[in-house]
């Protein structure tokens, strides 16, 4: 397929369709509408449905029901209506159901504004809702990562039997960028689900279910997710930018951000300056070795979000021992640019 | 003789005023205002009756009319500050019906009014009273919140359709059900307006929405609801009716009921709401007149325009406490 | 090559589809590009404005700070973005709706009456392309051909547009090329 140039927001729809999910259940909230509208527009044509749920409530239990039933499907929201789901979040990772969630991040607390943020860090991999669960958390940097990293998280969600979790921002999914669909995925050609509720023709019946009143079997299946949770860390992925000989400063930064270090970065060699990237592109699990390898490099470590400091605990929490963590944010959708990002690195690297 | 004084920098444009005199009386200037609108001046002065039909439908309370020595003014329950409605949007026309409701019967320093989340989020800066912002849906939890603790307090909503009847439709029942001395502002233009025109609980059947390109299939979609002929089916709801702003009449008719609805409120009858037919000319692809027109010819044939449930029609009934 | 672009006007006049034609062009001419729209409060009856960048090597940051391009085609995007543009820029000022040229004296300021050239084409509407083609004559920063070729296909439903389109291009582009500067921003 050739190269088309695509809104993040709806690169992210195309690839669900790409990977073969023909169900979406979502409710509009900016800045992620361009995501409903196109799969209400495409879904038709590859005989999907869509259903516009009466709220993200809605939406994430009719999610737990297709997924209970076998199907692929997934909905997108912002960060208000991703806190409204987060009930349904739980009993999903609960149920162990393969689902994909968007969240296309704005700043808060709050109904807060429509403009991009990092601010939902915390919530995305630390949990979210109640109960001893994670997410498999993706934080794409372009609009072909974010189509890309779609369609991996599909069969992620699959592999492990848990909600699986695109964490972009307003400027990802509004931004448009060349895309190209490198894998198509037939509905037909996806593995068969054993678990899930589709008949129970030939078999015993299958429920799906994350009730369960006898302390021990509840805390075996505690330990069961917390085990699965463990195999996930082999799917870390990151990447990394200048970072091949030892570096003055090591900027840590994901999404957005990342592609305005770059920049920054840009800048400050034909200064002098050797500063490297380092970019988690699974948020959960965190790259920890990897920005261990890379800390050890650097003399010192910046750490820059679109929040006062979320991922930088996660960062610290590895390496504080190891060097100097500073951190740079803005907040509120205010975003930082390159030139403002490079001169707190020159700060840096002077004082 | 009578007058129109026009606010030219409040204006946006609209033409809807130029529209409503029926003496042609108005045309659109030649140049823009502070806004980068072409807005309306006299260009028969003469022929103005005092009729008051330019300041009734101006969306943006842009129009005074001074008749007789004395000149109408502003409600002082709104504040100061501009409506941030696109132009023609009928918003502006129910914000100021609402607090002319409020300042008519002297209740300003002891409401408390609710925006919610949708185009009428930031009506907090409109009203000028106490004012709480809901998360969405949510609008009529937080007034039984605010009610219950304070009795004493006028309490609204000012709700859109998503936020009343889609997201919000249990809180919506149950408020009604538990018959809440609350008065609800319910504006209905069958459209998610602030997102961008996604389809909604009362988008028409076969109109066009961003989710619904094609049009709002009912075997997909269902029909769309008609709010108040739902909550009539309770026995609890004290006052429930439908009105339009689409046009002047409708508008004076709207003004009274709206003003009702708080009365109710005062006398300690229970739940009170007002369906209020609106206009979305930016997300509809329609001039603000076309809007209006097409309201009338569309949506009053689907949600017919009268009063629904009156106390007074129940009295001594189990219901009124 | 690495070239940041601003375009900025009223809601309604048609930036961000100038914005997309450049970034389109941009990548049929094998470049990286990306588009980033305002998408703001603002959105609602008040301006808008888009940020294209366009590089022969990856893209970093989307937006941008300092703009080697600014197409303005109203006078509060004039004053909201004339000082962010990097010395030795290019500023494209639609005179029809703006009554002053900028203040700075170290960039290369374009005046073109883009209403006015478009309703001689016949267009109400295609001011826009008036200042798209003075952007290109001025900078020479893509081909004609390119932005002639996404123009056929953007409009492929709305054949009747074409070839207003193509004239209000075309004259935008002898405008801008009268004004192009010794040593273009490329």
């Amino acid at each position: 397929m050739a190269k088309k140039l695509m809104k993040g927001c709806e690169a992210i729809g195309e690839a669900a369709i790409q990977a073969g999910c023909r169900l979406f259940f979502g409710y509009p909230i900016t800045p992620q509408n361009e995501i409903p509208e196109y799969m209400s527009a495409r879904l038709p044509q590859v005989g999907g449905t869509f259903v516009q749920a009466e709220s993200e409530v809605a939406a994430i239990n009719m999610l737990y029901g297709a997924a209970g039933a076998g199907c692929r499907a997934f909905t997108s929201s912002s960060s208000p209506g991703i806190s409204l789901m987060m009930e349904g979040i739980s009993y999903i990772a609960g149920a162990e159901l393969p689902v994909v969630l968007v969240n296309i991040m704005r700043g808060g607390p709050g109904l807060g504004g429509i403009l991009p943020s990092q601010s939902d860090y915390f919530q995305a991999t630390k949990g979210g809702g109640h109960g001893d669960y994670r997410l498999l958390v993706l934080a794409p940097s372009t609009v072909q990562e974010a189509a890309d990293l779609m369609i991996d998280a599909f069969d992620m969600a699959d592999q492990y039997r848990n909600p699986v979790m695109i964490l972009g921002d307003g400027l990802i999914g509004q931004m448009m960028e060349p895309v190209e669909f490198k894998r198509g995925i037939k509905p037909e050609d996806l593995p068969h689900k054993s678990w899930a509720t589709t008949g129970a023709k030939g078999r015993k019946p299958n429920i799906i279910n994350s009730l369960h009143l006898n302390p021990e079997e509840l805390e075996r299946h505690n330990w069961d997710l917390y085990k699965k949770y463990q195999q996930m860390q082999k799917e870390v992925r990151h990447d990394t930018y200048n970072t091949g000989e030892n570096v003055d400063v090591l900027i840590v930064a994901y999404g957005t951000v990342a592609r305005i270090a770059r920049t920054a970065i840009d800048s400050l060699t034909p200064k002098g300056h050797k500063v490297g990237l380092f970019r988690p592109i699974t948020l959960y699990p965190f790259p920890s070795e990897a920005l261990i390898a890379a800390a050890q490099k650097a003399k010192k470590v910046l750490v820059a979000e679109l929040s006062t400091g979320q991922m930088v605990e996660d960062v610290r929490s590895h390496i504080a021992h190891l060097r100097p963590v500073d951190f740079y944010g803005r907040a509120g959708g205010m975003v930082m640019g390159a030139e403002e990002l490079a001169d707190r690195v020159e700060k840096l690297i002077a004082g | 003789m009578p007058k129109p004084i026009i606010e030219k920098d409040r204006c946006k444009g609209c033409e809807l005023c130029i529209s409503a005199c029926p003496e042609k009386v108005l045309a659109l200037s030649q140049e823009i205002n502070a806004k980068g609108y072409f807005f309306p001046v006299i260009v028969q002065p003469d022929a103005c009756t005092g009729c008051r039909y330019c300041l009734i439908m101006c969306p943006d309370t842009a129009i005074q009319v001074e008749n007789k020595g004395k000149t109408t003014a502003r409600s002082v329950a709104l504040t100061q500050k501009p409506f941030s409605y696109c132009p023609g949007c009928t918003h502006g026309v129910i914000h100021r019906l609402v607090a002319e409701a409020i300042e008519g019967l002297g209740v300003q320093d002891r409401t408390v009014g609710i925006a919610p989340v949708g185009c009428s989020v930031l009506a907090y800066e409109f009203f000028a009273c106490d004012m709480q912002q809901a998360s969405h849906g949510r609008a009529m939890a937080v007034a039984t919140g605010i009610k219950r603790g304070r009795p004493d307090l006028t309490v609204f909503t000012y709700q859109g359709d998503g936020d009343l009847a889609s997201i919000g439709m249990a809180e919506t029942v149950h408020a009604a059900n538990r018959g809440e001395k609350i008065t609800v502002i319910f504006v209905n233009n069958a459209i998610y307006g602030m997102t961008g025109g996604q389809m909604a609980p009362t988008t028409l059947p076969g109109q066009v929405a961003s989710t619904c390109p094609t049009g709002r299939d009912v075997k997909l979609a269902g029909y769309p609801i008609r709010v108040v002929e739902l909550l009539k089916e309770l026995k609890t709801p004290a006052y429930l009716t439908r009105v339009s702003v689409h046009d002047p009449k409708a508008i004076l008719a709207a003004k009274k009921s709206i003003r009702k609805a708080f009365e109710y409120q005062l006398k300690g009858t229970c739940f009170s709401l007002v369906e209020v037919l609106s206009t979305c000319p930016t997300n509809w692809g329609q001039t603000p007149k076309e809007a209006c027109d097409w309201l009338k010819d569309n949506m009053i044939p689907y949600y017919p325009i009268r009063e629904f449930k009156i106390p007074e029609a129940e009295e001594g009934d189990a219901h009124v406490q | 090559m690495y070239n940041e672009i601003v375009m900025a006007g009223f809601g309604g006049q048609g930036v961000l589809l100038i914005g997309k034609l450049l970034a389109y062009a941009g990548m049929k001419s094998g470049l990286e590009v990306t588009w980033m729209p305002s998408y703001g409060p603002e959105m609602r009856g008040g301006t808008c404005n888009c940020t294209v960048v366009l590089s022969d090597r990856q893209i970093g940051s989307p937006i941008s700070q300092h703009p080697h391009g600014l197409i303005v085609l109203n006078l509060p995007s004039l004053d909201k973005f004339e000082n962010s543009v990097r010395k030795d820029g290019v500023i494209i000022v639609n005179t029809s709706l703006i009554n002053r040229m900028p203040h700075r004296t170290d960039i290369t300021a374009v005046p073109v009456p883009s209403n006015e050239v478009a309703l001689e084409a016949g267009s109400n509407k295609a001011a826009n392309m008036v200042a798209l083609g003075a952007f290109l004559g001025a900078t020479g920063l893509l081909e004609m051909t390119s932005i002639r070729e996404v123009l056929e296909e953007t409009f492929a439903a709305k054949p009747k547009l074409i070839s207003i389109n193509h004239a209000c291009l075309s004259k935008g582009y002898e405008i801008g090329l009268a004004r192009k500067p010794a040593q273009a921003a490329q």
